[in-house]
């Protein structure tokens, strides 16, 4: 494959960047408060796996996160197909179904945050369920575009064999609307991921968004660097598995 | 050889816009008037609030003055460090010792307020708080990283809570009112109106502040300036502080009509400025002065040691890094425009 012979390149970029990175911090170049050098992130790092951050150690900070990440996605995405398969299926639904979900879609969740929290509390819910209505219209769309997407000789082969609307559905439709529905998912993956830190704000005091956010709060930048390369890793970890999944699931996509 | 001939044409040339260029650079800091100042503020009920709605700070700097409105007072650290402001107006003293001792490029010039009980435990009056044991296994709500966080960690430490007994958590004042309606926490520590809001909805206030202000958890509202801009107009730093000084006398000699402006700029109604500013302990320049608080230029007063206190508080709680010795905040504290004004 061609894309494999490009690994170089990506290996390249991020060793120039370390480099220079070592170099603008071992010259002073940069204030450590802008861009903390590789030394002092380093050992920054091992204060917060060795001695926690306010109370919760750096693993319990990841696992919070990443249950409520999972929680609100997992819901989400589920709810979300299904009812973007509702929609694709049946013209009737999506008429129903699309203003609030369109409308959903683009709304900054900074926006109704106290609203969540005098609905649901401070608990876990509303973190949760701001994540969930993140992800919802995400999988939403991409399911309802995956069942627009189908060919219509695929069905209009299945249906001259004699196969009922519910045997098409299920044989024809769902099969050939996985692929978008699991680019759905990873792109909704995403996008959770980045509400973390608004659904951590929420009478936050544990969450690696949250650590984030409180470190900003005095110019911790060594712990916010940590705490961010730490929230890449665990996105690119999510991707990953989503992605062995998808090739486990929809193994004849792109082919 | 004979160095004098070497004086060509060239030379003198060269020298005169030497001395031309000399000449520009005095008469540019003599004049000293920056083409504009850039001011991080909150929209709140202090007299603060009538000097720029009437535009007296921009009158006695001769400037124009372009005005950010800030979050909290991490918002102006990260401005001035980024070196898009030039004042913070009424910045906490928790976030201006953190700013010190992470060594942002700015002095504390003045002093708005000394909080007092402006910034207050309020628990909800069927709890049964009456005693520090009785916050076990509550639950707290103040913005982080606030003066008030600052008291209400300074209370659990005074009174040898720790943060497993008691749940302190990370809240906006808005976000604190809603939890309280809906009744998700028992007790806040916050500054009106949401400290206000809830009082009214079932609150009482459980006194802390005489105590920890004894104890040396003293809050209170500065005034920084970014060193760069005040050592190149210093004339400009002082009609800085001489505007709020003009306001500061407004409401002491006419409080209602002070309150009126402050409650036009803040949005709130006239009653409602009035009782807020009567909330807080405006220090008058002349006594900001004094030992007590910021002391003579070159003679930092107390204050200082509230800022080293605060700093090594702030270090226990892993807020910053580490906290420099009290000559570090000292130095920080340039009452020289101060001064200036009070005369």
């Amino acid at each position: 494959m061609k894309t494999e012979l490009l690994w170089p390149f990506t290996v390249a970029t991020a060793a120039l960047l370390f480099a220079a990175w070592t170099a603008a911090s071992a010259l002073n170049l940069v204030n450590p408060l802008f861009l903390p050098g590789p030394g002092l992130l380093f050992s920054s790092f091992l204060d917060l796996l060795l001695n926690g951050y306010k109370g919760y150690s750096l693993p319990a900070h990841i696992g919070i996160s990443l249950m409520r990440v999972l929680l609100g996605f997992g819901s989400g995405a589920i709810v979300g197909t299904l009812i973007g398969l509702g929609m694709g299926a049946a013209p009737l639904f999506d008429a129903l179904a699309a203003p609030f979900v369109e409308f959903l879609r683009p709304l900054p969740q900074l926006a109704y945050l106290v609203l969540l929290i005098v609905w649901f509390g401070i608990g876990e819910t509303s973190k949760i369920v701001l994540l969930f209505l993140t992800a919802l219209p995400v999988a939403a769309i991409a399911a309802r575009d995956g069942v627009r997407n189908v060919p219509l000789q695929r069905i209009q082969a299945a249906r001259a064999l004699g196969a009922s609307p519910a045997q098409i559905f299920r044989h024809v439709i769902f099969p050939s609307a996985l692929p978008e529905i699991f680019i759905g998912a990873r792109l909704a993956v995403g996008i959770v991921y980045a509400t973390l830190i608004a659904a951590e704000i929420i009478a936050g005091s544990n969450g690696i968004g949250w650590l984030v956010f409180d470190a900003g709060r005095f110019l911790r930048s060594d712990y916010v660097f940590v705490g961010v390369l730490l929230i890449g890793l665990m996105g690119l970890g999510l991707d990953f598995a989503l992605r062995t999944i998808e090739r486990k699931v929809v193994h004849w996509a792109g082919k | 050889m004979s160095k004098g001939k070497s004086f060509d044409r060239r030379t003198l040339l060269a020298a005169g816009i030497g001395l031309g260029a000399g000449a520009a650079l005095a008469r540019g800091a003599r004049a000293a008037t920056p083409p504009e100042a850039r001011i991080g503020y909150f929209v709140e009920t202090k007299p603060t609030m009538i000097a720029k709605s009437l535009g007296w700070f921009a009158d006695a700097m001769k400037t124009k003055t372009v005005w950010h409105e800030m979050g909290t007072g991490a918002e102006i650290n990260t401005g001035i460090a980024a070196g898009g402001l030039d004042f913070g107006l009424a910045i906490g003293s928790s976030p201006v010792a953190a700013g010190i001792a992470e060594g942002l490029g700015y002095q504390l010039i003045g002093m708005v307020d000394n909080i007092g009980p402006a910034e207050e435990m309020t628990v909800r009056a069927a709890a049964n708080i009456t005693k520090p044991a009785d916050f076990i296994g509550k639950k707290v709500g103040t913005p982080f990283g606030s003066t008030s966080h600052f008291r209400l960690m300074g209370f659990l430490a005074v009174n040898h809570l720790s943060q497993s007994q008691v749940t302190v958590l990370d809240m906006s004042p808005e976000q604190i009112v809603a939890a309280w309606k809906r009744g998700d926490i028992d007790a806040a520590y916050v500054w009106s109106p949401a400290k206000a809001e809830i009082l009214a909805d079932g609150g009482k206030v459980y006194e802390t502040y005489k105590e920890l202000d004894a104890d040396g958890y003293v809050i209170a509202d500065l005034i920084v300036v970014r060193t760069a801009f005040g050592r190149r107009y210093p004339d400009a730093v002082a009609g800085f502080l001489s505007a709020y000084g003009k306001a500061l006398d407004l409401y002491v000699t006419d409080p209602d009509k002070a309150a009126g402006v402050v409650a036009q700029a803040a949005g709130v109604s006239p009653a409602v400025a009035k009782s807020n500013l009567a909330e807080y302990d405006f220090v008058s320049l002349k006594d900001q002065l004094t030992p007590e608080w910021l002391g003579p230029p070159g003679h930092a007063g107390k204050f200082a040691a509230v800022l080293h206190g605060t700093a090594e508080f702030l270090v226990q709680q892993k807020s910053i890094r580490s906290a420099p010795p009290l000559a570090t905040f000292a130095a920080a504290i340039d009452t020289s425009y101060l001064a200036k004004v009070v005369g």
